[in-house]
């Protein structure tokens, strides 16, 4: 499904709204080299392609039919799929369960079933592999930014929330390895979807946006194995939605059903996310950083405010704590730094630090035993911080095994150093409690994995 | 959803090794001074359709003399009447400590969950709660401890923390081997260095 050889786009059309023509755009546009072929049972060509009236007249060996006809006729056109032992299967079309039209959805279930043909959705956008170019989404390109290639994989139950996270991801330093709308879950769901990611060596993270879980046991037995191998990032729907009001007990006045999902997520050692935000916060951490040995933090600024904000929210994080430089870092330090810096923790350089004094701030830092993560704090509108402190910021990124990140606050300027920092792995922040949050998910994750191995 | 009689899920109790406070139902005042034997005694009201006893004024706590128990009967069972079907049971005053809830609730989906919390009538104030999917491990029910906000009042700094555990393992084990509990109450259960005792059970199959 997400590295087909070739693809057929049922009900794929030359009216431009339709969608099965912007999913066709979409195979042209993204540079699919596979095969690519059309069923539309009225045309005869459409945009260069040859339309055939069924999957069963091509004759060539399919690997994915991308459905997007009226919602009635797909149990029969999946029905040829199957005969025409077609691989896989996303139907686009939505106008089943979701609207009470449960019987049409049980057909295609039997269908999908019947051909042990692995059947996404229906009501969702499908699949997009940037690696294969292989994209059944049915938005059209310049609507939103399509994500580079890279470790995070992205899986949403709501097409919608789905494409606004993918347009989100677009705009961030990381790239994609897969995205997966998987709409109603008919067929395939997210237990399956887990299932393939944790064994997908292109992902590194994944990221989950949910509604609801149809396998609780099953649900359960994949979390359980999956965090040992990878982080999982999950953001639920549903958390307003508390214990029942005419509960008959505490308990169940307490622990309403989210209560029961997230108490899953975090015994199976999940990345719970409260908002959208946050999601791609932890994204960006995950997908770069290595896990750190401890909780002890180190903050160097060029702003003596930051730092004491920063200071703040590690403390306030619950889990991290502010490091305590060794004798040893304090007298190079004390050395290489002009004497108006205060050798402590947070480091503060002042506002005129250059890359220089950064440069050897990190190094010292860097080898401190005491120390298991850095915040850099990088003020771009500080006289001394520019494109060298960025470069040497990526530099000693890829020197150091300590997770390190960056806080910069600011617009245009700030922003053009954040995207050449996380274009080059380093992830960047803009809010001292964002960057905390952050880094204690790492911790609790890295916890996590050495107490459940 | 049904509630089970008071002295059976005590029973339940009783079979897990979980400590719970001497009870009796008492259908005359007579028969709860008899109880009573001269020590101090509650009288409760016990009906499905009373959740919060003690914010209802169902529940009289330290009744020591022969008045003092007439009376509290009498109040209560006038109060009573429009909860029938209900009993009055009486109960031995427990040593005072930290209230805890401990509870159980079965999920359809996933199965059985264990909670452990600030109990009586913090309960719902502050929801300082956590929450596992049983069966749990040693190490789990210290993690729950370890997520209070509470838990430093809940263990006296660490020092009741093997108590609980005890506790959260023995609920978890009657969760997993009761198919048909659907929630359990134990709120409050008070906790000191010396012990523990659950004052109040609630079990609906």
């Amino acid at each position: 499904m997400l590295k087909p050889k070739s693809v057929v786009i049922i009900g794929a059309s030359r009216e431009p709204e339709k969608v099965g023509h912007v999913i066709l755009q979409n195979y042209i546009n993204a540079g699919y080299d596979g095969k690519l072929y059309v069923v539309n049972k009225n045309a005869g060509e459409i945009m260069g392609f040859k339309s055939y009236k069924s999957v069963l007249d091509i004759g060539d060996r399919i690997d994915l039919a991308v459905i997007a006809i009226p919602a009635r006729f797909v149990p029969q056109a999946l029905e040829e799929c199957g005969k025409a032992k077609v691989k896989s299967a996303v139907v686009v079309s939505g106008g089943f369960a979701e609207i009470g039209n449960n019987e049409l959805q049980d057909a295609l279930t039997r269908v999908a079933e019947k051909y042990n043909l692995p059947t996404l959705g229906p009501n969702c956008l499908g699949v997009m592999d940037p690696r294969s170019r292989n994209d059944t989404l049915f938005l059209p390109t310049y609507k939103l930014s399509k994500p580079q290639v890279g470790g995070v994989s992205f899986v949403a139950q709501s097409g919608a929330v789905g494409s606004t996270i993918l347009d989100l991801i677009g705009g961030e330093g990381f790239g994609l390895s897969k995205f997966i709308s998987y709409g109603n879950a008919a067929h395939v769901d997210e237990v399956d979807i887990l299932n393939y990611l944790m064994n997908d060596a292109e992902t590194k993270v994944i990221v989950l946006y949910i509604e609801g879980i149809k396998r609780g046991k099953d649900f359960v037995e994949i979390a359980r194995r999956i965090s040992k191998v990878k982080p999982v990032i999950v953001l639920k729907a549903g958390r307003t939605s508390a214990g029942a009001a005419a509960a008959h007990s505490h308990t169940a006045a307490l622990a309403g059903d989210y209560q029961l999902q997230e108490a899953i997520f975090k015994q199976f050692g999940f990345i719970v996310a409260n908002d959208l935000s946050e999601l791609l916060y932890y994204a960006k951490i995950f997908v770069t950083e290595q896990r750190p040995k401890g909780n002890r933090v180190a903050i160097i600024t060029n702003g003596g405010g930051a730092g004491v904000l920063t200071t703040d929210a590690i403390a306030s994080s619950g889990v991290l704590e502010l490091a305590e430089l060794s004798a040893a870092t304090k007298k190079v330090l004390q050395k290489s730094m002009p004497v108006l810096v205060n050798v402590r923790n947070p480091l503060d350089l002042a506002g005129d630090a250059g890359s220089e004094r950064y440069s050897a701030a990190l190094e010292a830092l860097g080898t401190d035993p005491n120390i298991d993560m850095l915040i850099a704090i990088v003020l771009f509108q500080t006289p001394g911080a520019d494109s060298k402190v960025a470069a040497k910021m990526v530099e000693y990124k890829d020197k150091t095994d300590k997770p390190v990140i960056v806080l910069s606050i600011g617009a245009e300027y700030t922003q053009m150093h954040r995207i050449m920092m996380e274009s080059a792995g380093l992830p960047v922040y803009d809010s001292p409690m964002s960057a905390a949050q952050s880094l204690a998910a790492l911790y609790t994750y890295s916890k996590y994995c050495a107490t459940h191995k | 959803m049904q509630l089970l009689d008071y002295m059976e899920a005590k029973k339940l109790l009783d079979k897990y090794g979980i400590g719970s406070v001497e009870s009796r139902y008492v259908s005359t005042s007579a028969e709860a001074v008899s109880f009573s034997y001269g020590n101090p005694i509650v009288l409760k009201v016990i009906s499905d359709k009373a959740l919060h006893k003690a914010k209802a004024g169902l529940v009289k706590p330290g009744l020591a003399t022969k008045a003092e128990i007439t009376g509290a009967f009498r109040e209560l069972t006038s109060k009573a009447v429009k909860l029938k079907p209900y009993k009055i049971i009486a109960q031995k005053m427990a040593h005072s400590g930290v209230e805890i809830i401990v509870g159980g609730r079965a999920d359809p989906q996933f199965g059985k969950f264990i909670l452990i919390g600030l109990g009586g009538i913090y309960v719902e104030a502050f929801k300082d709660f956590a929450l596992r999917l049983c069966p749990i491990t040693k190490a789990d029910s210290m993690e729950m401890l370890g997520q209070l906000r509470s838990k430093d009042i809940i263990t006296h700094n660490g020092k009741m923390a093997g108590t609980l555990s005890a506790i959260l393992m023995k609920v978890s084990r009657l969760l997993i081997e009761n198919d048909g509990i659907s929630e359990l109450d134990l709120n409050p259960i008070i906790v000191s260095e010396t012990g523990y005792t659950a004052v109040d059970i609630r079990i609906l199959k």
